[in-house]
């Protein structure tokens, strides 16, 4: 049978498309992690953000509805599991934290059990707003979806009952080392992977390619954009919870435009259509930013020392990633799953 | 009471300015230009550096460098993008905001640099027994100049008749002769002379302006367009007109609860939006285009 090119996204379970990404996050997350303590600090980050980029490959990928709200997901995963994990005795006596509620106070789950729940609070938020918000296309979508993050924000940012408001909420726990994340990470990979190739995922991207053509084939675009919404909150609660045992605190600016916008990002210069380009995205975008950060702290990389003035940094990350999008506007990888280069000659 | 109504439409005036900016651009080329806002803050860098000057010489010098910003945003990136899709080139548009905004840090510094503009208008003055500020009224008299010339503009003219044909249907319009290239050039040079004005009024009211000054208004003004119908250079107006009056009400009327006046505003905004998917200015089943 001829196959059908340049079509983004997966069709049918391969065990190649799932395993070299997973291969290659594992190799890269030890490779580089265990170089140095900093390092390691950075390997953790990326595979938060990656987990965030495959919450949004879920249902932007997908679905090609543009969503802003998906932070205001992470947020609430983040104050969930941080206010959760945080020990009782700091939660009483912060002086951030005077207001806070006696039964948020007094509370303490362990962290795994905390991240479970903050997956869950960030999957049925997501369930019950997309239940409106889904029936939004376009442009009036993305505009709803970032008027979540703003009342997300605004709420979070004022408000001292529920956590700590505009301060930082203390002692959060750290991840130990780097096997949580990473399983953690993997574990979202697998279960995208299987959701994309399952038939809410081919549906979604039928409803993508052509929102006319899908329900005159019987597709309930509303029902298949909710169910991918609500997968898509829970991973997003998974990842702000994640961050936050990464950063050991939880600050509400942490989760708001300059995180929704970096990971996506990350999302549209991997390739959006495909957990691959989600990957790739995550990793370049972060070893830029890292290559970047190194260069300005004046330390070599490979026995090259390139001194950069403070303050290039930020610009050359911005700078790459509009070059990136003028280079190849459907991502690097062009929204297709892994695949073995093929050297042979194509025959046409 | 007499100076709530007046910041109320004062605000709702400048942010349908900025949304008129914004709407001028999505229009012809269907992009969210979330640049707009570096657009507004250079302009008040620029107020702001060259205040030992007459008002109406930086004004001009101001106007002139973020008209020629936007149209150099137009010829080195967007018109590049052309085509790849509203998603990628909001994507990009964000990407430049971030990548101007650290620019300025470099040149200006990252904290705010301020100066007294036009401190004449500060002042306060009688109107109907109760006392306002100058620049208040100053505010919804340049707004409505401002609206009336680009109506003007707009409704009467040529560029303007194109710039409307291009907003309903961009394809057709090229088809009839419409020179693509040119007209979203020129809408670019619009949409930055009134990011000028819109800086010069936000910059008088707060000198303060640091690399992020414009990110606020911009996104609000977003809103606007596209809860006032984004179609329509009328409707995006007049959201943004709204939404301006919306917030200073909110502003003025919930006291201690003031704080969240934002998350009452996007609630509202979800609101229309579900009711209204294409905006107050649409008809209620109207499918959206984009």
């Amino acid at each position: 049978m001829k196959k059908i090119k340049n079509i983004s996204g997966i069709t049918h379970f391969s065990l190649t498309e799932l395993l070299g990404p997973a291969l290659i996050l594992i190799v890269f997350s030890c490779l580089i992690g265990f170089s140095s303590a900093s390092l390691m600090l950075t390997v953790q980050l990326a595979l938060c953000y990656f987990v965030m980029v495959l919450a949004l490959q879920v249902f932007v990928g997908n679905s090609g509805v543009l969503s802003f709200g998906h932070g205001a997901f992470a947020m609430l995963g983040a104050f969930v599991s941080g206010l959760l994990t945080a020990p009782v005795r700091i939660k009483n006596n912060a002086l951030s934290m005077t207001d806070l509620l006696q039964s948020i106070a007094d509370i303490q789950v362990n962290l795994y059990l905390s991240l479970l729940i903050a997956a869950i609070v960030g999957g049925v938020v997501a369930g019950i707003t997309g239940v409106f918000l889904m029936r939004l296309n376009g442009l009036a979508a993305g505009i709803a979806t970032f008027a979540l993050l703003g009342v997300a924000y605004n709420f979070f940012f004022n408000n001292t009952k529920f956590g700590p408001g505009s301060q930082a909420l203390p002692g959060v726990p750290k991840f130990q080392n780097l096997f949580i994340p990473l399983l953690l990470a993997l574990l979202a990979l697998v279960l995208v992977y299987l959701l994309n190739v399952s038939s809410i995922g081919r549906t979604l991207r039928a409803t993508r390619e052509d929102n006319l053509a899908a329900p005159a084939l019987g597709i309930n675009i509303i029902r298949v954009r909710r169910i991918a919404f609500a997968l898509s909150g829970a991973l997003a609660g998974l990842a702000g919870a994640m961050y936050s045992h990464v950063a050991g605190t939880v600050q509400v600016q942490d989760y708001y435009l300059g995180f929704t916008f970096l990971t996506l990002s990350m999302l549209v210069i991997g390739g959006s259509g495909s957990i691959w380009g989600a990957l790739v995205g995550t990793l370049l975008v972060i070893s830029v930013g890292q290559v970047l950060l190194m260069m300005e702290q004046g330390k070599a990389i490979f026995g090259l020392s390139i001194d950069l003035p403070n303050g290039a940094r930020a610009i050359f990350i911005a700078a790459t990633l509009v070059v990136a999008l003028l280079w190849r506007s459907s991502g690097v990888t062009n929204g297709k799953e892994f695949a073995f280069p093929n050297f042979k000659k194509k025959s046409n | 009471m007499v100076q709530a109504i007046l910041d109320a439409i004062s605000l709702g005036g400048t942010y349908a300015l900025a949304a008129l900016g914004l709407g001028l651009v999505f229009g012809v080329m269907r992009l969210v230009n979330f640049a707009h806002a570096e657009l507004i803050t250079i302009s008040a860098y620029i107020l702001v550096v060259t205040n030992d000057l007459p008002l109406i010489v930086s004004f001009i010098i101001a106007a002139v460098v973020t008209a020629l910003l936007a149209v150099a945003m137009e010829l080195l990136i967007y018109r590049r993008l052309r085509g790849t899709g509203p998603a990628i080139m909001l994507i990009a548009s964000f990407g430049l905001s971030v990548l101007l905004q650290r620019v300025y840090e470099l040149i200006f510094g990252a904290l705010p640099k301020s100066a007294a503009i036009a401190p004449w208008m500060s002042g306060e003055v009688k109107v109907a027994g109760a006392s306002v500020t100058i620049s208040s009224i100053a505010t919804v008299v340049i707004t409505v100049v401002i609206l009336l010339i680009a109506g003007y503009l707009i409704e009467r003219t040529s560029l303007g008749l194109q710039l409307r044909a291009a907003a309903i249907d961009f394809k057709t319009a090229r088809l009839l002769g419409v020179r693509s290239n040119r007209l979203i050039a020129s809408a670019f040079a619009m949409s930055g002379v009134l990011a000028a004005i819109v800086g010069f009024i936000v910059v008088v009211e707060n000198p303060q302006v640091s690399p992020m000054y414009g990110v606020n208004i911009t996104i609000l003004a977003l809103v606007g367009i596209v809860i006032g119908g984004i179609s329509s250079l009328r409707g995006s107006a007049l959201g943004g007109f709204i939404v301006g009056v919306i917030l200073s009400l909110l502003n003025t009327f919930l006291g201690n609860a003031r704080v969240y006046a934002y998350s009452w505003l996007f609630l509202l905004v979800l609101i229309i939006l579900l009711v209204r998917p294409g905006g107050i200015m649409s008809k209620a089943n109207e499918m959206e285009r984009v």
